[in-house]
């Protein structure tokens, strides 16, 4: 009885940690400044030709700014940086078994002959 | 028993707790964890049209790039900023909400909603280009021009004043535009509403710089001649993707202002105070994560091909 109880204390701390925090207004106005850079800086590179570097340069970069986007909304927009350590797995899980279906449908097709969809 | 003692020890009681949860603060964590695990699902959702995405663009680069180079840039990059500043006025909303504030909180869930219609107005705007320009991939739903074409033949004043005008004719670019006037109005009549392709160049561009893929090799040409009714199949998939990944996009939208219309209300009438905002929370995971799927559909769709031939279109 006694052990039971102090576990449920526990788990009730830990939410009073994890949820009552405040994100900031001039906080949230910084994490606007870095998406609405990311956004012109996405648009101004797009017609500027990298593949010239590397085929795909320019997917690449623009990829990587979206990535960053991504990471400030989720970390800061949806609270995942004061959620607790669950909330965390979920979300990388999602992206996990994303990264799953890309790799293995890829790793298929990349390694076919060419023409299989117009033979 | 234990737990009957436990909710009484903490006498406070707030009115939006329901009586499972040991408090406000484990309630609001299940409610975010079963919105995470619903935006887990989202993600595999539009994970599977991003694999499509992945599979043909990896086969055709080129024609998504000429698919992508006639979307409208300006308007994509307007919806992203509108996005985004909705994710903000999101995101204050939930802070208001946190603090307990009823009036910041319902200005900011009704400027979210304006956000929100702007940009499906603007996605409006750009099907209906699409329509006009006759590259919606279903056949018949693209406007068919036999009329406009009859009418300008005859060439008369009130004929100019009634369909669509000069708009479906000038703005098409699919590379007859440049051919100039005597014959591109014959090759603009749409009788069915098909999808229509006829620009090749960037197919020429590639085979000049000789980065075609393998599969390009095969799919854009017929006896070593570059084939415009091929290419434009390859085009058509480019489109096929374009209106179903944004129209569902879209669709996520409109729930989206649906689920805000209810948190509009509750806002309203005062529910939500610092223990129980978390409806406003979850609304707002769910606004972001639509913010997310934008951020990469942007780039995707609208910028790919931009870096091809000074950009085109």
């Amino acid at each position: 009885m006694a052990e039971h109880h102090s576990r449920v204390n526990d788990v009730v701390d830990n939410h009073e940690d994890a949820e009552h925090h405040i994100v900031s207004i001039p906080l949230y106005l910084m994490v606007f400044g870095v998406l609405i850079v990311g956004t012109i800086l996405t648009v101004l590179v797009a017609f500027i030709d990298l593949d010239h570097i590397f085929p795909g340069a320019n997917t690449l970069v623009a990829l990587t700014i979206a990535l960053v986007k991504m990471t400030f909304v989720v970390l800061w927009f949806m609270h995942v940086k004061y959620s607790s350590k669950l909330i965390w797995l979920t979300a990388l899980a999602g992206f996990f078994w994303l990264a799953i279906m890309f790799a293995f449908t890829m790793q298929d097709y990349l390694t076919r002959s060419s023409g299989v969809f117009t033979r | 028993m234990a737990t009957h003692s436990d909710a009484h020890e903490h006498h406070y009681h707030p009115p939006g707790l329901q009586h499972q949860f040991e408090d406000m603060g484990q309630q609001q964590e299940s409610g975010t964890l079963g919105m995470w695990m619903f935006l887990v699902q989202e993600i595999m959702f539009f994970g599977g049209m991003f694999t499509v995405y992945l599979v043909f663009r990896s086969k055709y680069p080129m024609a998504f790039a000429a698919g992508s180079n006639h979307l409208d840039v300006y308007w994509g990059a307007a919806n992203t900023v509108v996005l985004i500043v909705s994710s903000l006025t999101m995101a204050l909303a939930v802070h208001f909400a946190q603090l307990g504030k009823r009036n910041l909180q319902v200005i900011l869930i009704i400027i979210t909603m304006i956000l929100g219609t702007v940009f499906l107005g603007v996605k409006a705007v750009e099907y209906t280009a699409k329509y006009k320009e006759g590259i919606v991939p279903i056949t018949g739903l693209n406007q068919r021009t036999e009329k406009l074409f009859k009418e300008s033949k005859e060439g008369t004043g009130t004929a100019q004043g009634r369909v669509g005008r000069q708009d479906p004719l000038e703005s098409l670019n699919t590379g007859l535009g440049e051919k100039g006037g005597e014959h591109g109005e014959e090759h603009y009549t749409n009788v069915k509403g098909d999808f229509q392709w006829k620009d090749t160049s960037l197919v020429a561009i590639a085979q000049e710089g000789n980065y075609l893929t393998e599969s390009e090799k095969i799919g854009y040409f017929n006896n070593g001649e570059i084939s415009q009714v091929k290419f434009q199949d390859k085009v058509r998939i480019f489109f096929y993707i374009y209106f179903v990944m944004t129209g569902l996009h879209a669709l996520h939208m409109i729930i989206g202002l649906a689920i805000m219309t209810w948190l509009l209300w509750k806002a309203w009438r005062g529910t939500f105070t610092r223990d129980y905002y978390a409806p406003v929370e979850i609304t707002g995971l769910y606004w972001h994560f639509v913010d997310i799927v934008w951020i990469f559909l942007f780039p995707l769709l609208y910028l790919l091909g931009r870096h091809f031939g000074g950009g085109h279109g």
